[in-house]
């Protein structure tokens, strides 16, 4: 009894599936043969073509890390980057400055009018002009500042001019530094280390102090100040913290003016969305741009081709040439008699072309994305081999696009029927107004007016996704606004809207996919009707 | 099938369809049951509207139509049993013959084993097996009629529809397709053809149906309505030089009831009798000893001899 119930349903069920096989198969063969379709399905390939050169084009230049503060650069050339150098409040514009070397600390100075005006002593001397009497002098030396006038004691001595040295040399004549017949110096403004006594005549100024001693800092490679700050409010090189360099200004580690050194303010508004993120200088200077900008524009791409070049053009184009003459054209062909001689409902036979229909541009939508796909998550940014984090989104795109080609496809074909000959005006007037609503509901995504168009139900689907699949999108879009790294995300990416006020993009999908797939069921179903009263001749 | 034996399978009660102001049919009553019939009428007689209407193309404007007690227009059930040759010549030119008769096969709920199997019979039974294979594009014409009746014939119909299927196919394939439908008829099927060339029904079938403007004109076996025929009065238009003379020769022959000289350098010989009359034209022509130029047979058409049944009954 049940073998029997159940040989019965699979016989009924069996042979819809054989005309459904069998019409859904002359339909995609019919496509095949005609030169339109591959046209048509050329350029879409080219297109995506054309979309995924720019991309790896773009992936190559713009996601390279970039040094945006500049801190990875060595100016002095002494092998520590400026970034090191600042963290050890050595100069990146000394050679001889540098982290580890000798330091020179100041001990006293006789300045213009000080008393009294000599003094005794092993120093490092700095910036002085007067008579030296040295007891020893280290001739091996090296200055510890280039900007010091260092003596070259390897050149010869000068002799030194005629008459008062600091009454009537002028200052042109003056040498850094000549010896007296006695073995006096005389040094006008040089710096030199040794021990001996200075005498400083009035008016002029002598300095001394030491040398520290030099130890080894090991050299970090350039890389280290690339993308050193990731944006997450912490100072992760230190040289927001650092020790003594700078911290004479109040305001130079509080940028933000919140009272705290070397933070990130983030700024909330009463539903908890961030509204601005306000950081202190040398915090998050060089926010990481694999992790940033990469991630941001490989997420602008994605969303940008399924929405644009899936949705709004592929999605638009393929039934135009695909779907509009399903039947329209088997009937002016005379072809229609062959298939409605057999027992075959003529809803049906409409429903089964539209299935070949389908088979051809779906099984065409689907390879072409997961070509994009294969391609955009591995040689896209992050650390994984393959991003896996793309595939829901594609899958939401295929999805978006898979109801735009039903829909359209149901439209059109619907269309064709009624109005044979001007059918195609419509529909392309139609086209005309589901692209520009598309357009709409990308640029203003509240506007109520893009309700009215299948586009904008698709792009709320691959909105949805995004917002499933990369939850953080909208944190990235206000980082981007808050750092200034605009990749176009804001402009592409909107939550989605239609949401019963919960926010969840759940909801949104369901109801897009529900409206979507009324929207083909209703006009398949205008279309069986009006087929269904048609005479044909 | 026994139960069907009682109710013909083709019934049309009051049936008349108009295109706006222009009737097609017009008040057709017809039942048809078994064996070959004819439907004979000139173009434009309404031959193809009757065909659109058993096949649930066009809505009656009024009437009935029933296929196996059946309305076609609201229900596809009756085509499991109907083979259906429509008058469109075109075809799917990129597909095989094999190819385009086994995909309309699965149509009928077939496997493609079973579709493939029935297309290779019904082929052969065309006689295209050889040519299969090839592309429906690179067939003749009456190659391509014979790859319609194929397909109209896959799944074994019990109803057999053919619209104009002799229309511009060479003798060979027009004999080859008589045969297919003779032998449809011999066994036991219900065949429609229609024409609109009497001497092709002939050849075929006894029981015909005559359409004039949509009306139906005559309906049953063809001798009864050849008795009919000869009661039509003919015309036999002679060119000749001396038409008097001729005239006078052919006074007093028997078929022959009346004579006319309607221009210069003609005579109209009016008879009631067209193959007597032909058969004793050559001997009085050669006795009469004048030249003959042309002889023509103004009547001798289906339009004519339509013309006369309207006006005879």
């Amino acid at each position: 009894m049940d073998d029997q119930g159940r040989g019965l349903s699979e016989t009924v069920w069996t042979q819809i599936d054989r005309k459904a096989g069998a019409i859904t198969e002359l339909t995609i063969r019919q496509l095949r043969n005609r030169i339109s379709t591959w046209v048509v399905l050329g350029v879409g390939v080219l297109l995506i073509s054309l979309l995924l050169v720019f991309y790896i084009d773009s992936i190559r230049t713009t996601f390279e890390p970039i040094d945006n503060d500049g801190d990875s650069e060595d100016w002095d050339n002494d092998g520590y980057p400026l970034g090191q150098e600042r963290i050890y409040g050595t100069s990146d514009y000394d050679t001889k400055n540098y982290p580890g070397s000798s330091e020179y600390i100041y001990l006293g100075d006789i300045d213009y009018n000080d008393q009294p005006r000599t003094h005794y002593g092993n120093h490092t001397w700095v910036s002085v002009t007067g008579y030296f009497t040295p007891t020893w002098i280290d001739k091996e030396a090296e200055s510890p500042f280039i900007y010091y006038n260092w003596i070259d004691w390897g050149g010869r001595g000068i002799d030194c001019p005629d008459g008062s040295p600091f009454e009537d040399w002028t200052y042109f004549q003056s040498p850094s530094y000549c010896v007296l017949e006695n073995g006096t110096y005389v040094v006008f403004a040089v710096s030199f280390a040794g021990e001996g006594e200075i005498s400083v005549e009035p008016g002029w100024s002598a300095e001394w102090g030491y040398m520290t001693e030099s130890f080894f800092v090991e050299k970090h490679p350039k890389s280290r100040y690339i993308d050193e700050d990731p944006i997450n409010g912490i100072d992760d090189d230190g040289d927001c913290l650092r020790d003594e360099y700078l911290t004479e200004d109040e305001y130079q580690d509080d940028g933000n003016r919140n009272g705290i050194n070397c933070d990130v303010e983030w700024v909330y508004d009463q539903n908890g969305n961030l509204v601005s993120i306000q950081a202190d200088y040398n915090v998050d200077e060089d926010p990481d741009d694999s992790e940033h900008i990469g991630e941001s524009s490989h997420r602008t791409f994605i969303i940008g081709t399924g929405k644009i070049a899936f949705v709004m053009i592929l999605g638009l184009f393929l039934p135009l040439f695909l779907a509009l003459g399903l039947v329209r054209d088997e009937s002016e062909n005379g072809t229609l008699h062959y298939l409605l001689s057999k027992p075959i409902h003529r809803g049906e036979f409409i429903l089964y072309r539209l299935l070949g229909y389908l088979g051809i541009v779906v099984s065409y939508t689907v390879i072409l994305i997961l070509i994009v796909a294969l391609i955009t998550s591995l040689i896209g940014p992050g650390d994984s081999i393959v991003r896996l984090s793309d595939y829901p989104v594609w899958m939401g795109i295929a999805l978006a696009t898979i109801l735009v080609l039903t829909a359209y496809g149901s439209i059109f074909n619907t269309v064709g029927l009624v109005m044979p000959k001007y059918g195609v005006y419509i529909c392309i007037l139609y086209g005309i107004w589901e692209f520009l609503m598309g357009l709409f509901t990308i640029t203003i995504p509240n506007a109520s007016i893009t309700m009215l168009s299948v586009s904008h139900w698709a792009i709320q689907i691959i909105d949805a996704v995004v917002m499933i699949s990369w939850s953080d999108t909208s944190l990235m879009q206000q980082k981007a606004e808050a750092f200034g790294l605009e990749t176009g995300i804001s402009f592409f990416w909107h939550p989605p809207v239609h949401t019963l006020e919960t926010g969840n993009p759940f909801v949104a999908l369901i109801i897009s996919v529900v409206i979507m797939l009324s929207i083909s069921i209703g006009m398949i179903a205008i279309g069986q009707l009006i087929f269904r009263n048609k005479e044909i001749m | 099938m026994s139960e069907d034996n009682k109710t013909p399978s083709v019934i049309l009660e009051n049936v008349s369809k108009w295109y706006g102001q222009v009737m097609g049919i017009n008040d057709i009553s017809l039942a048809i049951e078994g064996g070959v019939t004819g439907i004979l009428g000139p173009n434009g007689a309404g031959k193809s509207t009757l065909f659109k209407l058993l096949m649930g193309r066009l809505k009656p404007s009024q009437g009935n139509v029933k296929l196996f007690g059946i309305d076609p227009w609201s229900d596809t059930s009756p085509y499991r049993r109907i083979g259906y040759v429509s008058e469109s010549e075109r075809l799917y030119d990129w597909m095989t013959a094999q190819d385009f008769v086994s995909t309309l096969a699965r149509l009928h709920g077939m496997t493609r084993e079973e579709a493939n199997a029935r297309a290779e019979h019904v082929l052969d039974f065309v006689g295209l097996h050889d040519v299969r294979h090839k592309e429906i594009g690179k067939y003749s014409k009456g190659m391509r009629q014979r790859v319609k009746i194929a397909h109209a014939l896959v799944h074994d119909p019990d109803l057999i529809i053919l619209d104009e299927p002799l229309h511009g196919c060479d003798p060979i394939a027009r004999t080859s397709i008589m045969n297919v439908i003779r032998e449809l008829g011999s066994q036991g099927k219900t065949v429609l053809v229609s024409s609109h060339i009497l001497e092709e029904i002939e050849r075929i079938t006894e029981q015909i149906v005559i359409l004039h403007n949509g009306r139906l004109l005559a309906l049953g076996n063809l001798y009864a309505i050849r008795d009919l025929l000869d009661k039509h009065p003919h015309r036999i238009m002679i060119t000749t030089d001396e038409p008097r003379k001729l005239a006078s020769a052919f006074i007093g022959e028997e078929p022959v009831y009346g004579v006319r000289f309607p221009e210069e350098g003609k005579l109209e010989i009016q008879t009631n009798d067209l193959s007597a009359a032909h058969s004793v034209l050559p001997r009085v022509i050669v006795d009469s000893k004048v030249s003959v130029s042309r002889i023509d047979n103004p009547d001798d058409n289906l339009e004519s001899l339509l013309g006369y049944l309207i006006g005879g009954t």
